[in-house]
């Protein structure tokens, strides 16, 4: 069954090429191949999952590596093929079945979209993309897909292409992403240049043999990791996330939860010996993880639009999984992923639900809603509360599973451990406001005619929202076979099985409680006035509320060194490269015709002379070389 | 100053003189006589080179057949213009650059004297037989070079109805 | 009689033909210039044969072929000056110049 693990990203591709290629004879439901092949992708993941499990001797590592040859360029042969790890499992898991529910999702919630088809031809190819990119076995396959994931979130975010503010928000994600992306290549082609190879396990071998130095290791950790941080929306790339809502909220979903911006923790957790040789890019990662995670975390509170507010939390969760891998810990990363993964989809969903139930998206208009949509709230309330980190649900496993990673990190573990703390307060405060807020207290006049959402919709939602619930108790080995997360998902030879720290877990716990206590103070109960603790902190909400700046600081950026930059360049393209260069001789060729066409009288003699007066002139040439 | 070098001598003028007779003279009939006197000169060039046989090929093609040739063409066009043809507006550039050719090929030869060897020329069967074996390749493209010539000059001087003068056709 | 004086010749009559070529305005009278120059290069070829060639015959037999080959040239050329009075009245070469720039 591993060999056939190919079809696992094979098929929602084939999907896509059919429906892109079929559009035109196929009726509407021809969306009906997405599902389908990604219900298939799905259903191979289980038998894959079993063969994998069945094939090793757990506990203990095993990679399965099988690939055959593709391009062969004098000694250099580049391989196609796939390597399934149990962080590439994990990773299939989680994108196979986001991708379907959300496409089962999608079938009511886009059911009225003019471009019906074509949302699922390419949401099937982005799933296709990031399975591919999981699977990859080397890294000029892992960038191929990577750039994929790019063109496909490219694709659907601009999905409402007619709109502006959704155009520009598809070309934001796409060029920041891009920047990233050339630090990525950089790394690959670096690491090519120093190992002569692609392939991940050759690689791996020559860092463990100590072929590569210090300076190489470090560089292209670093080089990775930007690529990794532009993908993942990490500051300073973090400022595409949030525009990026534009997109049909499937898409935020997906976007969310299982691909795109996952996909830059995954590259971390992939190459992770590179940031386990390097202390400098664990260093880094740790402090991007920090600033990301704090800064994200205070605009997620204070954000209105209910989207926006989840992709904050999505920013601040991203940072939390990419603190875990600089503290060292691979587990905690990946399951917080995971758990994150699921929250986060049953989350956005709700929010689609939301919108497309009452048509808000702005969380003080909501309140209430619980009335109107008690489906939705269960799932949405179960969402936030894991997510902010209240026990049992899998949101508190994970987030512990990180803050105990992060307080035995290698590197000023204490001051990254008082971040997550701060950042497990936050984001227990933001859930929470923005769970109160819109379902809890009265229901307001103009949301009299929302209603529930239809089946379609609904029955994913809670898929996700049990999943999220009951995911912790991944982190327990309940079976002979599996002991747990820490045993199935880890780095080099230490694994982890799940150990409650009680001090910590009791510290998050009284933290996460205490963020929705406060929150319900403020949004339900009305104890706490917002506006009073706004206004004594007026210009820190104000920097907060404008997202410190940032878009503001890259659009001088743009506006006054690239433009410049960029007018100067087009200047020489215009002036030297166009006008001289392609239009030179074309014009410097008709000109020279003009004059010269006198040259040309018809006259036979004046030919020969022509003749006469060229050898004349060989004749003096001959002398003259003499 | 022995015999054969007033012979030189005395075909050499005649050659140039009536070379240049066939460029200048405004008639004609008049050049295609004074090449005629010309080419003759130069066959007796070529039994100064001890090549008789060659001479006796260039009375006979040129002498019999190419200036017949040209005469008949005179005849058969009956352009008045050709008893009264004057030189073309640049013939004072032509008449420099034919010194100046004349000047570099004479620098050339006069610079640069190649070693003789005694004058002698091949008897015509010895000719005939280097003709007929390691030349007889080209001997024969020749021949088809002649045939060709031919059909294209009959093709081309053949009268076609939209060739009245001034047809432009 | 030495080698260089009848390239000496050769030089002239070549000279000579060059000036006819580029001087005459009559078709027929350029032609003749052409045979001149012609008959110049075959001097050269005979002469070389017999003071240069130790073997004294590929020169003559170049010439036979430069000879053959002017002929079949004139033959030609004289169909052409032909077709050319035909459609122009004329055999100035200069008033056929449709090839103009």
């Amino acid at each position: 069954m591993m060999e056939w693990a190919w079809l696992i990203p094979s098929l929602p591709a084939i999907a896509f090429a059919l429906m892109v290629v079929l559009r035109r004879w196929l009726p509407n439901w021809g969306a009906i191949l997405a599902t389908g092949s990604m219900a298939v992708s799905f259903a191979l993941f289980f038998f894959v999952f079993a063969d994998w499990f069945g094939e090793k001797s757990f506990p203990g590592d095993y990679t399965f590596i099988y690939s055959i040859d593709w391009l062969r360029a004098g000694d250099a042969v580049l391989t196609w093929g796939m390597w399934i790890d149990p962080i590439t499992l994990t990773m299939l898991g989680l994108v196979t079945a986001a991708a379907l529910g959300i496409q089962v999702y999608s079938w009511g919630y886009m059911a009225h979209e003019p471009r019906f088809t074509w949302f699922f031809a390419v949401h099937s190819l982005f799933a296709a993309s990031m399975l591919a990119l999981v699977m990859a076995d080397n890294l000029l396959l892992l960038y191929i897909a990577w750039e994929l994931v790019g063109i496909c979130s490219y694709l659907l975010i601009g999905f409402f292409y007619d709109r502006r503010s959704a155009a520009e928000a598809a070309k934001k994600a796409f060029i920041t992403t891009r920047v990233g992306d050339v630090g990525l290549l950089i790394g690959i082609l670096l690491l090519f240049v120093e190992t002569g190879t692609f392939e991940l396990s050759a690689i791996f071998a020559a860092l463990a043999n100590g072929e590569l130095s210090e300076g190489v290791v470090t560089g292209a950790a670093l080089l990775m990791l930007m690529g990794a941080i532009g993908k993942s929306a990490q500051f300073p790339f973090h400022v595409w996330l949030p525009d990026a809502m534009e997109g049909p909220t499937p898409v935020s979903a997906l976007v969310h939860s299982a691909t795109m911006v996952v996909a830059g923790v995954f590259l971390v957790a992939r190459v992770f010996p590179f940031f386990e040789a390097s202390d400098t890019a664990s260093l880094v990662l740790l402090c991007l993880g920090a600033v990301t995670a704090l800064g994200a975390a205070a605009m997620a509170l204070v954000m209105t639009d209910i989207k926006r507010v989840l992709a904050y939390s999505t920013l601040t969760d991203l940072a939390f999984m990419m603190l875990a891998l600089g503290a060292g810990s691979v587990t905690a990363g990946m399951f917080h992923l995971l758990l994150h993964g699921f929250a986060k989809a049953t989350l956005f969903l709700g929010a689609g639900s939301i919108s497309h139930g009452s048509e808000q998206t702005d969380i003080r208009q909501m309140g209430g809603l619980r009335r109107r949509m008690p489906l939705t709230a269960l799932a949405f309330g179960i969402g936030a509360l894991s997510l902010g980190g209240l026990p049992p649900f899998g949101g508190f496993f994970s987030k512990d599973e990180v803050t105990l990673a992060v307080f035995h990190g290698q590197q000023f573990g204490w001051v990254f451990f008082i971040v997550a703390l701060t950042v497990g307060f936050m984001k227990a405060l933001y859930m929470g406001r923005v769970f109160f807020s819109a379902f809890l207290g009265k229901l307001k006049p103009e949301n009299e005619h929302a209603h529930e959402s239809g089946p379609s919709m609904l029955a994913p939602m809670l898929v996700f929202t049990t999943l999220g619930a009951v995911g912790g108790l991944l982190a327990f080995g309940w079976t002979d076979g599996y002991g747990g997360f820490g045993y199935f998902v880890f780095a080099g030879d230490h694994q982890e099985g799940f150990h409650l720290n009680w001090g910590i877990a009791g510290a998050s716990t009284v933290l996460a409680v205490a963020g929705f206590g406060i929150a319900w103070l403020a949004y339900v109960t009305g104890s706490l006035r917002t506006e009073g603790i706004i206004a004594r902190v007026r210009p820190v909400h104000t920097l907060v509320a404008n997202k410190f700046y940032v878009d503001e600081v890259y659009q001088w950026t743009i506006d006054t060194v690239v433009l410049t930059l960029g007018n100067a360049i087009a200047w020489v393209d215009r002036a030297l490269v166009n006008d001289v260069g392609v239009n030179g001789p074309g014009s410097a060729t008709s000109w020279s015709g003009s004059k010269l066409r006198v040259v040309q009288s018809g006259k036979l003699y004046s030919y020969a002379l022509g003749m006469v007066l060229g050898f004349l002139a060989l004749a003096v040439a001959w002398w003259v070389a003499q | 100053m022995d015999a054969q070098a007033v012979a030189f001598a005395i075909v050499a003028v005649v050659a140039l003189v009536s070379g240049i007779g066939v460029v200048t003279t405004r008639n004609v009939a008049h050049a295609a006589l004074f090449l005629l006197v010309s080419l003759a000169s130069v066959a007796g060039v070529f039994i100064l080179l001890v090549a008789e046989f060659l001479a006796l090929v260039q009375v006979l093609i040129y002498g019999g057949a190419v200036t017949i040739v040209l005469l008949f063409a005179l005849m058969l066009t009956r352009a008045e213009e050709f008893s009264n043809v004057r030189a073309n507006p640049q013939w004072l550039v032509g008449a420099l650059a034919a010194i100046g050719v004349f000047g570099a090929m004479g620098a050339v030869i006069l610079n640069d004297r190649l070693d003789t060897q005694a004058l002698q020329g091949p008897s015509l069967k010895e000719l005939g037989g280097e003709l007929f074996t390691n030349w007889v390749v080209p001997f024969e493209i020749a021949s088809l070079v002649l045939l060709m010539a031919l059909i294209g000059a009959i093709i081309l001087a053949r009268a076609s109805d939209n060739d009245a003068p001034g047809s432009g056709g | 009689m030495e080698l260089y004086h009848v390239e000496l010749l050769s030089a002239a009559l070549f000279a000579i033909g060059v000036y006819g070529v580029l001087a005459r305005r009559n078709a027929v009278m350029v032609l003749m210039a052409v045979e001149l120059m012609l008959n110049a290069a075959t001097i050269n070829a005979v002469a070389y044969a017999a003071f240069l060639d130790p073997g004294r015959l590929v020169g003559q037999v170049i010439t036979v072929f430069i000879i053959t080959v002017a002929a079949a040239e004139v033959g030609l050329a004289m169909a052409i000056i032909l077709r050319l009075y035909r459609v122009r009245a004329t055999a100035n070469v200069d008033e056929a110049d449709e090839m103009k720039g």
